[in-house]
């Protein structure tokens, strides 16, 4: 994390005095969007730069389900599996893809290719089922799509 | 100040700043559980509803004190949402008081009778969560019964600044958990959470299962653990619920220490060492008067303590400042003539102790060193070589370094190794046998009563020091 340093220093700049710890969600998405996931090596280096106790550090981590402490498969699938979707059939989807890749929800492939997840609404529900592939969305999908979809990821 | 009207009555609501505290503060009740007067506003647990005329339904605990403002506390609106709040808090909770400690001292529970009293309406199964998770060697948590208004977590970051604990996850999965790397054994203050949650989530280890608190009655007593003199309440068994059947050390046992509030000593806290006072005061007792370590009566003690009084031409005391106030004085004014006085430490911080900090722990370890000094001034004991009688009253002194020739009076209350080495042992009562008061260090002077029968054999420190100056009142008194 210490070399995204100055790039926290340039978001500090934007605060008023003394409140260093409101960075700290940001400084959480930019470490996982830089490695992939928050190491215990993270946490620390947050302690000591932002000065908040850890526990609060883990308060944050465990209230938002997108934050991640172990590292993901190349490609993260996340199946949304809200109202919409499920009524379009996402949990077909995600049988779908659960038996395709031989892994449940939360698991991801011993090749490291693939991690899959289920996700509240993605905020696409006009054009449901949605997956979401790393930073993609995938829209009105069906398990042809999905297999398609598959095929393109390396 | 400003004036509102609560159930149509004006109140004047002084300092108070939210309509909680002017409510509190002239009798009418609001019940609440995350809002604690020594901790932030956080307003989670919703149960402080009171209806504002023209505003409706909103939260007590964060509503502002506003002048002219009209407050209805039990007003039907405020029932009916009340009685749903405390639905919605009872959702996943176990309702498993048959066997939890808070029973009988619960909010939950009293809110419950008082202003729900239906069963559940959910028909949902409920949450199951964590029991009797190790927060520390002290302390369990309930997590099926915490209502996470979070008043411990706020406790350990606003008041002990420990931060150790946390509210982790969220929704009905949200728990309340230290941080990975540390216990509640980091904080001295944390049995105060024990206290301060609302409901039986937090146990005492020590208490766990003990006593039903109904059966119990606190005395009030100052701890005399260290100088700031925490005012506390000792909990044992009420008079009219001991049994016969029962060991009956265990009938008089102090079963738990809680902080009496005094905001001009402690507050409404105490530290761990005053909870655990049972390791000082429960200490096996010197319950027999011995002269040469050999058992004698309590008058020939006395009588041989005077013979020694009467021989000596330099006779040295050394006071002890665990004593009472009463029993300083009692000595002063009996044998202040006798003797010349020197206060010295009983105790002394022990490994692992925590020696001083900003909130409440002094590095002086003794509840009344101010008392004794006022009387017999600051001067660290110096004793001369050519002393020929010592009296040591309490402990702490060591007797291998007085004068050899020295003739030694000691006056104590435990078991200790020099109850044999003096000359002469008299064995006096503790704090808990008498009433008496003590001076903390900044000059507050705290009452502490008896709870616990004085053993035979044992004599009060006041009865003892006219006895020794005039022996003709043995018998008389
Ligand atoms: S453990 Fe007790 S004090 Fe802490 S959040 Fe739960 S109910 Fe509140
Ligand atoms: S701070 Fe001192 S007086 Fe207060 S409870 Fe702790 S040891 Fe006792
Ligand atoms: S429910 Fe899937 S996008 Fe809204
Ligand atoms: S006491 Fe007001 S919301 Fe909890």
């Amino acid at each position: 994390m210490k070399h995204l340093i100055p790039e926290f220093e340039r978001m500090k700049r934007r605060l008023p005095p003394g409140h260093d710890a409101t960075l700290l969600l940001p400084c959480l998405r930019r470490i996982q969007e830089d490695r992939g996931y928050i190491a215990g090596d993270d946490i620390d280096g947050l302690v000591a730069y932002l000065g908040v106790p850890r526990i609060q550090v883990e308060e944050v981590l465990s209230f938002y389900g997108m934050l991640r402490r172990e590292p993901i498969g190349r490609w993260h699938l996340q199946v949304c599996h809200n109202v919409s979707c499920s009524m379009r059939g996402a949990e077909r989807l995600l049988d779908h893809l659960s038996g395709r890749l031989g892994i449940q929800p939360g698991e991801t492939t011993p090749d490291r290719r693939f991690t899959l997840s289920t996700v509240e609404c993605l905020g696409s529900c006009g054009t449901a089922p949605v997956v979401m592939v790393n930073e993609a969305y995938h829209e009105n999908l069906d398990a042809a799509d999905l297999d398609a979809l598959l095929e393109r990821l390396d | 100040m400003p004036v509102i009207f609560i159930n149509g009555e004006a109140v004047d609501t002084g300092e108070h700043r939210t309509v909680l505290q002017a409510a509190l503060a002239n009798g009418f009740y609001v019940p609440h559980f995350c809002w604690h007067p020594e901790l932030s506003v956080v307003g989670n647990c919703r149960v402080c509803l009171v209806e504002q005329e023209g505003r409706g339904v909103n939260i007590a605990c964060n509503m502002p004190v506003v002048d002219g403002m009209r407050i209805e506390t039990d007003s039907e609106t405020v029932r009916a949402q009340r009685k749903a709040m405390l639905q919605f808090i009872l959702l996943n909770h176990p309702v498993d008081c048959g066997i939890c400690d808070k029973a009988g001292e619960c909010a939950l529970q009293d809110y419950h009778y008082a202003y729900n009293g239906e069963p559940a309406l959910s028909r949902e199964p409920k949450q199951k969560g964590t029991k009797f998770y190790p927060l520390s060697s002290r302390i369990l948590l309930d997590n099926e019964r915490c209502i996470l208004c979070s008043r411990c977590v706020r406790f350990t970051r606003e008041v002990s600044k420990s931060n150790v604990l946390g509210i982790e996850y969220r929704g009905d999965s949200a728990l309340v958990r230290p941080a990975e790397d540390r216990t509640l054994d980091d904080d001295p203050y944390s049995d105060n959470v024990i206290d301060i949650c609302p409901v039986g989530a937090l146990l005492s280890r020590s208490f766990l299962h003990q006593a039903r608190v109904w059966y119990l009655e606190p005395t009030p007593s100052v701890c005399p653990r260290c100088a700031r003199g925490c005012n506390v309440q000792l909990w044992h068994r009420k008079p009219e619920w001991r049994l016969k059947g029962l060991d009956p050390a265990q009938n008089t046992r102090i079963l738990r220490v809680t902080p009496l509030e005094n905001p001009r000593v402690n507050g409404p806290w105490i530290c761990n060492r005053g909870r655990d006072l049972g390791e000082v005061l429960e200490r096996p007792r010197a319950e027999q008067a011995l002269q040469k370590g050999a058992g004698v009566t309590m008058m020939e003690a006395i009588e041989a303590t005077r013979a020694l009084m009467a021989e000596s031409t330099r006779s040295i005391a050394l006071v002890s400042s665990w004593a009472s106030n009463e029993e300083l004085r009692a000595f002063r004014n009996a044998l202040g003539d006798n003797f010349t006085s020197f206060v010295k430490p009983d105790r002394l911080p022990e490994e692992g102790e925590v020696v001083e900090d900003e909130l409440l722990i002094r590095a002086d370890k003794n509840p009344n060193t101010r008392g004794a000094q006022a009387l017999f001034g600051s001067d660290p004991p110096e004793i001369p070589e050519d002393a020929d009688l010592i009296l040591v009253w309490g402990e702490g002194v060591d007797f291998g370094r007085l004068p050899r020739g020295a003739k030694t009076v000691f006056l104590g209350s435990w078991l200790l190794p020099e109850v044999g080495h003096a000359d002469v042992f008299i064995p006096l009562s503790i704090q808990t046998e008498r009433r008496g008061h003590y001076t903390n260090f900044e000059g507050v002077v705290s009452a502490f009563e008896s709870c616990q029968p004085r053993p035979e054999g044992v004599i009060d420190a006041e009865t003892l020091f006219p006895l020794l100056a005039a022996p003709g009142a043995w018998g008389r008194g």
